[in-house]
């Protein structure tokens, strides 16, 4: 509907007699948005479907044009990458996000809680702070923490790649759950002070039971973020200690391409992100936007 | 209770910053033992005045920022408006936010490999239909101009979804108040887009272009996976260009300079989207 049509009904109706006339209209243009939103969705949709498909054809079938409907399936790709130190990366991945998440959680879940109960003169301070880490380009940190975990020993260690996602999940675990708290009411607590609570039995005892589904969407969006993370890993685990989307880069470096592999060790990581975000998608997009929206 | 968070925080973040800033004075080479020396500012003489590199690399990244970020904004706003304005069901809203999810949640590693393989003519179906349509082969990578536009369309499909979450949720919270006043004035759907929606909407907006400005800075696993920074250096933006200097060669000195470089240009402009935000509390939602 026009802006047109609504301010002025009854000159429309004459502009336009017949009501069945107007109906066709409105459902032809309904129809033309819903077909251009489709395509729109499938743009963004084919390209991964392609890479899913070529997972599941045999090493010939991937080169065919046009990809044959029928023939060139087969899951060979998904045993033979049991053979690959594939899963070995896959299960470093699981260590290491899961390690960043609890430690995220345990550093930035108290700070958020302290910056949101007692007022701040430096809140600006710490703004700053957390954009800086969500902003600043990695390789500031990366390049000093790899020398610096050179000297130490922690290059190639779990400690030593949590150390450097630390960098930007603690921020990340306070940005988004201060709103969180600042909207728990704080009455509940006093109570627990009154009866001679300290301040960290408040918080573990109070408002950490309160705050358990916040807890949990930001703990889920930190593994996420970690789980896909490149760059740190590409720079901090190598051999054995990779991660799984370095192991995924890793195909790519071997003679003669196996599109097989590559795109199947793709997939693996991929569909657990994509199960997880269906799940979860209000707070993960409130995460991958952190920063750029309050709450 | 916030001690732990600011001493951790300290020592990854703020103590690393402070290395980083020291070694850019000193032409510390792993390759050449002792080469830690101090050199004044010889690397950042260096890097302005003498790196015809560097200055290739501000031109791509230039180019890159140029081809992407308005791309991904009007996208995004397009979508958003379009959103808004026309579809009334509300779970058609919610499959379309979750589908438009997918390019930004999936890996951004995957997202490069989905893109390298679109612009590898043998397995890219894309390029199949490309050639039969009479447009020839996309293996655009090894292209001197194309490989660039290349991944600046990778980075525009994997991102224009960012400002599109971001604007729709601008344009639901926007009052209804002055619509009905456009509509009470007889105005056009344009002219309410153009003189009610944009300028309520604008705040939303300069926020979205600076976040993507700095990413496309930021980014990395497309130029890796897809390029590495070629044919020649025609597609390394300074990001990739440091990541070089760093890891592929040993001029931890050099790369350490041309890196504070690039940190204090984003850091400028961290000030102004946090000046932004601040001005604007209440608006952005």
């Amino acid at each position: 509907m026009t802006v047109e049509q609504r301010s002025d009904p009854a000159n429309f109706r004459t502009a336009y007699p017949g009501r069945s006339h107007l109906r066709l209209r409105k459902m032809l243009g309904k129809t033309a948005d819903l077909v251009l939103l489709m395509l729109v969705l499938l743009v963004v949709l084919l390209p991964i479907a392609w890479l899913v498909q070529m997972s599941f054809r045999t090493q010939l079938a991937v080169f065919e044009m046009p990809p044959p409907l029928f023939a060139g399936w087969t899951l060979e790709n998904y045993v033979k990458i049991t053979d690959t130190p594939f899963f070995r990366n896959l299960f470093n991945s699981l260590v290491v996000s899961s390690f960043t998440t609890v430690f995220a959680l345990a550093f930035g879940a108290p700070a958020a809680y302290a910056i949101s109960r007692y007022r701040f003169r430096r809140e600006t301070l710490i703004t700053f702070w957390v954009l800086l880490a969500r902003l600043a380009l990695p390789i500031g940190f990366a390049l000093p923490l790899f020398r610096i975990f050179s000297k130490i020993g922690l290059i190639n260690t779990y400690p030593g790649i949590i150390l450097a996602y630390l960098t930007f999940t603690v921020p990340l675990v306070i940005w988004i759950l201060r709103p969180f708290l600042d909207n728990i009411p704080i009455d509940m607590e006093e109570a627990a002070v009154v009866d001679g609570a300290s301040n960290l039995q408040v918080f573990l005892r109070v408002v950490v039971p309160l705050s358990a589904p916040g807890l949990v969407s930001v703990g889920i969006l930190t593994f996420i973020m970690t789980w896909i993370e490149f760059f740190y890993a590409l720079i901090f685990t190598r051999g054995d200690m990779m991660t799984a989307p370095v192991g995924v880069v890793n195909f790519l470096r071997y003679e003669g391409w196996d599109w097989g592999l590559i795109t199947t060790s793709g997939v693996i990581i991929m569909v657990p992100v994509i199960l997880f975000s269906l799940f979860t998608h209000r707070y993960l997009i409130s995460g991958l936007t952190a920063g750029a929206v309050k709450g | 209770m916030l001690a732990p968070s600011v001493i951790l925080l300290t020592l990854i973040t703020i103590l690393p910053v402070i290395f980083l800033i020291a070694t850019s004075f000193t032409s510390w080479d792993l390759s050449r033992p002792g080469s830690l020396k101090f050199v004044q500012l010889q690397n950042y003489v260096r890097v302005f005045t003498k790196d015809d590199r560097f200055w290739n690399s501000v031109m791509v990244q230039l180019k890159l920022s140029l081809l992407t970020v308005p791309a991904q904004v009007a996208l995004g706003l397009a979508l958003a408006v379009f959103l808004k304005e026309r579809i009334k069901s509300k779970w058609i809203v919610e499959l379309s936010r979750s589908t438009l999810l997918m390019p930004m949640v999936i890996p951004p590693i995957v997202a490069a490999l989905i893109w390298k393989i679109i612009f590898t003519p043998p397995v890219s179906i894309f390029s199949y239909v490309s050639v039969k349509l009479g447009l020839g082969p996309l293996n655009w990578l090894g292209h001197p101009q194309l490989a660039l536009l290349a991944i600046a369309i990778a980075s525009v499909w994997e991102f224009f979804p960012f400002s599109f979450l971001l604007l729709y949720a601008g344009l639901l919270s926007l009052p209804e108040e002055p619509y009905e006043a456009a509509l009470v004035d007889g105005a056009t759907r344009w002219q309410t887009f153009v003189h009610v929606t944009l300028p309520m909407l604008m705040p939303t907006i300069n926020i979205v272009l600076l976040f993507r400005i700095i990413d496309s800075i930021r980014a990395f696993p497309l130029i890796y996976v897809m390029t590495q920074g070629g044919p020649g250096f025609a597609t390394e933006p300074t990001n990739f260009y440091a990541y070089t200097q760093a890891f592929t060669f040993t001029y931890v000195g050099y790369s350490s300079a041309m890196i504070v470089v690039v940190l204090a240009f984003t850091m400028v402009l961290t000030g102004i989207v946090l000046n932004r935000i601040k001005w604007n509390r209440g608006a952005v939602t």
